[in-house]
């Protein structure tokens, strides 16, 4: 069995660089914990001025509804009028809230200040739920209010939350940075393996001995596909420990899964090493391939937002497919038949890369 | 011609428009060590690439034994032993790792590779056969690889610059292994650019811009050019060649 | 002084030299604009919902007439022969078929008439917080306005709601000249990190540290040359930017490259530190990459605001030059506006830039003696 003695360097490679071992084992678990807290960020204190330059006594009711919600983090409260677009230029506060007293229509005076809010619209995600806010705080208010009259809403929504009752971000995101985190450590190591052999010039005596060059290939993936598996194991760990995640779906559809999906990275990360002329060009590749796949996986935006004409960029992307199987098992407890048209794509898309990968490795090894 | 064990016919390799090697002919007698000279870019990697079947031949024809290059890669393949620039070792392990890797991959059971191990011991000193390769000097790298192109017992051996960075006095063990390997009976192709080095070679062909401009042995040569020494001729030759 | 001359010119040879890295260099930030102009959005346009029609009446019929008329929301409607109850309901909540479920209760109509409070139910599905979050806004939204038309609580307080720089909200306003940010920090460190760690593997290094020319002449000589084509980067992302996408430039274009000057030279700076302290290119190059793009990316607001971060990271991003070099270009290409409003956030970039610069050539010199 010659493929044992070559598996059998390719971990004694890892196990000696000490820098390898790191970046393969104790960096993602970092990265896990700080992506996990950076991505799962809610919006809130949002610096926002507030003018007042009404007479009636709810206004200040309102006001301190906002000074005490976490939401907003008030900058000033001022009962003269300002120059609001240079501030919103300056950008020391995003929206400035003017009260006012409403305008006399004809005998009846309303009891309620007129509300202008004035918002900063560049950070359209965070603008869009700012306002959201301030709408939910206010109409509350009022409601609140009438309720205090005994006059209650004939209709009121009562919403039942599923999969993340809590809402907590962080369940949502954190399976998600598992399998990202699982891609950049495969595709990196995977992606450097032929290619540091070419730089050493031991690929030549690698090509010329008695190795048949499916057992080079399986020599070199499967020690990458092992550190997967174990980085994958080690995130989920973290997921659930760390950050209390729970998984309610089948682990053993999430391994089976994930190890389809590191063949197709393995066999990608193979495809640039062979490509590539020295370790540098190579991880270039890496790294640009990996930003295309995160930007376009579904991961931190909706892949519904991606323009029909671009969402073929999305079909042919593995990551995609294991974002989605990933957040199905975590959160929804969701089984293959839930998710098997997700998980067939991935299984054809891995075959077509490992097959564009091994006819390639085969041309690189008789060329 | 008949006992040459590898025969190069009109041999070109063309990397896109770059010529690398011109159509060159020359043969390895058996049993014989061949100095392949040459600046560097002179074509020679090129060719010894070729001979193990590594890259595709453009034009022209190896044949190694009676066998042809293309049609019986594997089997050339396992006569073949090599030796690379860098001395083809694995930095990060140790000598007796990369003996054990490349004794493994050659096919040799368990206990061969042992036998190996063991015999490696007796050219290595325990002291530094635990120590990473990379922080070996060159002197012992070399030996060190030697031995392991040595391993699947090879007729040929490929020796592609094998004294580069080696100081004189293990440059002067080297060739003296080398000629305990002629002794019993292999073949030995040398590439190197240490013109002083030829002397110990039994015929020299030496390679500028793809093309052969010398070829013979050292001594005659001396002879028929009239000069004082081989590198006065290697280099009166370069310069020829780079007139033409 | 007359050292960084030839520094500079030989540099400029080198990069014209070498199309290929050029190509790189120039095509990257270009299809990440484009990735980050076409696909990353974070707007919400579609709400999937599933309608559970207990009551039947036109009273009901009126509310969920209301609930399609919005524009966010599409009726995924069982098809005639499919199951028609909760259970089913639920179980396209759990394929991801629906985002929610609403479900009107059978005496809903009676209530109303009766004026006695009722009750919608709404299943929302939770998996996504921000999305579950901006659902049930839009439900309270619709339902508000329902209820307006029975009872007068609706217009008792009107919000009248201005947006300004972005009006419509678009992700594109926000992404694209923050990207330039990111992209200009992360090409200009990576030209110079490359730069020298080249040099130290190819040995040419050497040859520098044997010359007479200043340590400080070669980080200033190499930064000038690179400074050339960090400014083709940034000029043609601008142009997309205007061109392709729209984005209206209001601020003053000579402010903005005067104020970019500074933040190439701290890229450029941090570049040299990187690739100085690294052994060799592969190490540097990545080394540029993880300290360039994720912190600019995760901790700079380019995505997430920085007042929303936990105490530790909105610190962190106190360090991290792209923070302040966004909210400039932001202020200048969205806002317009003027130099008062960001001179502090341009005086730290420069502070930056000359501890960088120090550290550089510090660095440099001690490489130096010890090669010497």
């Amino acid at each position: 069995m010659k493929i044992i003695y070559l598996l059998k360097k390719e971990f004694l490679e890892i196990f000696k660089q000490k820098e390898l071992l790191f970046m393969m084992i104790i960096a993602p678990i970092f990265q896990l914990i700080i992506l996990g807290y950076v991505v799962t960020t809610d919006i809130k204190n949002i610096p926002v001025g507030i003018i007042d330059l009404s007479t009636g006594k709810s206004t200040t009711r309102i006001i301190n509804r906002i000074t005490g919600s976490d939401l907003f983090d008030v900058k000033y409260i001022s009962g003269v009028n300002r120059d609001t677009v240079k501030e919103l230029k300056k950008g020391a506060v995003k929206s400035i809230i003017l009260f006012r007293d409403p305008v006399k229509t004809g005998a009846k005076i309303k009891k309620y200040p007129e509300v202008q809010i004035l918002m900063d619209g560049v950070d359209s995600n965070s603008s869009r739920i700012a306002a959201g806010y301030f709408n939910g705080i206010i109409k509350n208010f009022i409601l609140d209010d009438l309720e205090v009259l005994g006059i209650s809403p004939l209709v009121k929504g009562k919403p039942l939350i599923r999969f993340n009752p809590e809402l907590r971000s962080i369940n949502y995101m954190g399976p998600g940075i598992v399998a990202l985190l699982l891609t950049t450590i495969t595709l990196f190591i995977t992606s450097i393996s032929i290619v540091r052999e070419k730089e050493q010039q031991t690929i030549d005596t690698l090509l010329i001995s008695r190795l048949r060059p499916y057992e080079i290939y399986i020599g070199k993936a499967l020690p990458m596909g092992i550190v997967g598996v174990i980085d994958m194991a080690l995130g989920v760990l973290v997921a659930v420990v760390w950050f209390d995640i729970p998984v309610r779906g089948s682990l053993l559809v999430l391994l089976i899964s994930s190890v389809i999906y590191l063949m197709a990275i393995l066999s990608y990360g193979m495809l640039i090493s062979i490509f590539s002329t020295s370790q540098q060009q190579s991880l270039f590749f890496s790294w640009f391939s990996l930003l295309t796949f995160i930007l376009l996986s579904g991961l931190f935006t909706p892949v519904e937002n991606i323009p029909v004409g671009l969402r073929w960029l999305v079909s042919i992307n593995p990551l995609s497919y294991l974002i989605r199987i990933i957040r199905e098992i975590f959160l929804k407890g969701n089984g293959i038949e839930q998710f098997y048209g997700d998980l067939l794509s991935l299984i054809m898309l891995t075959i077509l890369i490992s097959l564009i990968s091994i006819f390639n490795f085969k041309k690189f090894i008789s060329k | 011609m008949s006992n040459n064990i590898i025969e190069i016919k009109n041999l070109v390799k063309k990397f896109g428009r770059f010529t690398a090697v011109n159509s060159i002919s020359f043969g390895i007698r058996e049993g014989e060590i061949l100095g392949f000279l040459g600046p560097n870019g002179a074509g020679k990697t090129t060719t010894i690439k070729m001979i193990m079947g590594l890259i595709n031949i453009t034009e022209g024809e190896i044949i190694v034994d009676g066998m042809d290059i293309v049609t019986h890669r594997k089997k050339i393949k396992d006569k073949l032993g090599y030796m690379s620039q860098k001395f083809s070792l694995y930095p990060k392990l140790n000598a007796r790792e990369n003996v054990e890797f490349f004794a493994g991959i050659s096919g040799l059971s368990r206990d061969k590779v042992n036998n190996k191990i063991a015999e490696l011991k007796e050219i290595i000193h325990p002291d530094i056969i635990e120590k990473s390769v990379e922080n070996l000097p060159p002197g012992i790298k070399q030996k060190v690889a030697l031995f392991a192109s040595l391993i699947p017992d090879p007729e040929i051996l490929l020796l592609d610059e094998p004294t580069s960075g080696v100081d004189p006095k293990m440059r002067r063990n080297f060739w003296q292994d080398i000629y305990e390997l002629k002794k019993i009976g292999k073949t030995i192709l040398v590439t190197t650019h240490n013109i002083d080095e030829v002397e110990y070679a039994d015929r020299i062909v030496i390679l500028h811009r793809g093309n052969i401009i010398v070829e013979g042995e050292p001594a005659n040569l001396v002879r028929e050019y009239d000069v004082d020494s081989v590198e006065t001729l290697f280099k009166e030759a370069v310069k020829k060649n780079e007139r033409d | 002084m007359k050292g960084i001359k030839p520094i500079t010119r030989k540099e400029l040879h080198h990069i014209l030299r070498d199309p290929k890295s050029l190509i790189i260099i120039f095509m990257m930030p270009v299809f990440m604009v484009f990735i980050y102009g076409y696909a990353i959005s974070f707007d919400l346009n579609n709400i999937n919902i599933g309608i559970v029609d207990n009551s039947g009446s036109d009273l009901s019929a009126k509310l969920v007439g209301k609930f399609l008329n919005n524009k966010y929301f599409t009726l995924v409607g069982p098809q005639i022969n499919e199951d028609r109850s909760i259970e089913a309901y639920e179980r396209r909540l759990k394929s991801g078929e629906i985002d929610e479920i609403m479900i009107i209760p059978h005496d809903f109509s009676k209530k109303i008439k009766n004026r006695i409070p009722v009750d919608i139910g709404f299943v929302i599905d939770g998996s996504d917080s921000n999305t579950a979050n901006i659902i049930y806004q839009y439900n309270e939204m619709i339902l508000f306005s329902f209820i307006g038309e029975f009872q007068n609580i609706e217009d008792i307080l009107q919000i009248k709601t201005k947006i300004y720089f972005n009006p419509e909200l678009k992700s594109t306003y926000f992404f694209i000249p923050g990207i330039i940010a990111v992209l200009l920090l992360m090409v200009s460190a990576l030209l110079t990190s490359l730069s020298i760690s080249r040099e130290k593997e190819t040995g040419s290094i050497d040859l520098i540290f044997i010359s007479p020319i200043k340590s400080y002449e070669i980080i200033i000589g190499k930064t000038i040359a690179y400074i050339f084509v960090a400014f083709a980067v940034e000029s043609i992302i601008l142009l997309l930017a205007r061109f392709w996408f729209g984005i209206p430039i209001e601020g003053n274009l000579i402010v903005l490259f005067a104020f970019s000057l500074i933040y190439i030279f701290t890229g450029l700076s941090l570049g040299i530190v990187i690739s100085i302290a690294a052994p060799d290119q592969k190490t540097s190059m990545l080394g540029t990459l993880l300290i360039t793009i994720l912190p600019s990316i995760m901790l700079s607001g380019f995505i997430f605001p920085i007042t929303s971060l936990g105490e530790v990271l909105r610190w962190t991003s106190n360090i991290i030059p792209a923070t302040y070099f966004l909210k400039i270009i932001r202020s200048v290409v969205l806002k317009g506006a003027s130099i008062s409003d960001f001179l502090v956030d341009g005086l730290i970039l420069t502070l930056m830039s000359i501890v960088l610069i120090f550290i550089a050539v510090k660095k440099f010199s001690k490489l130096r003696k010890i090669a010497g």
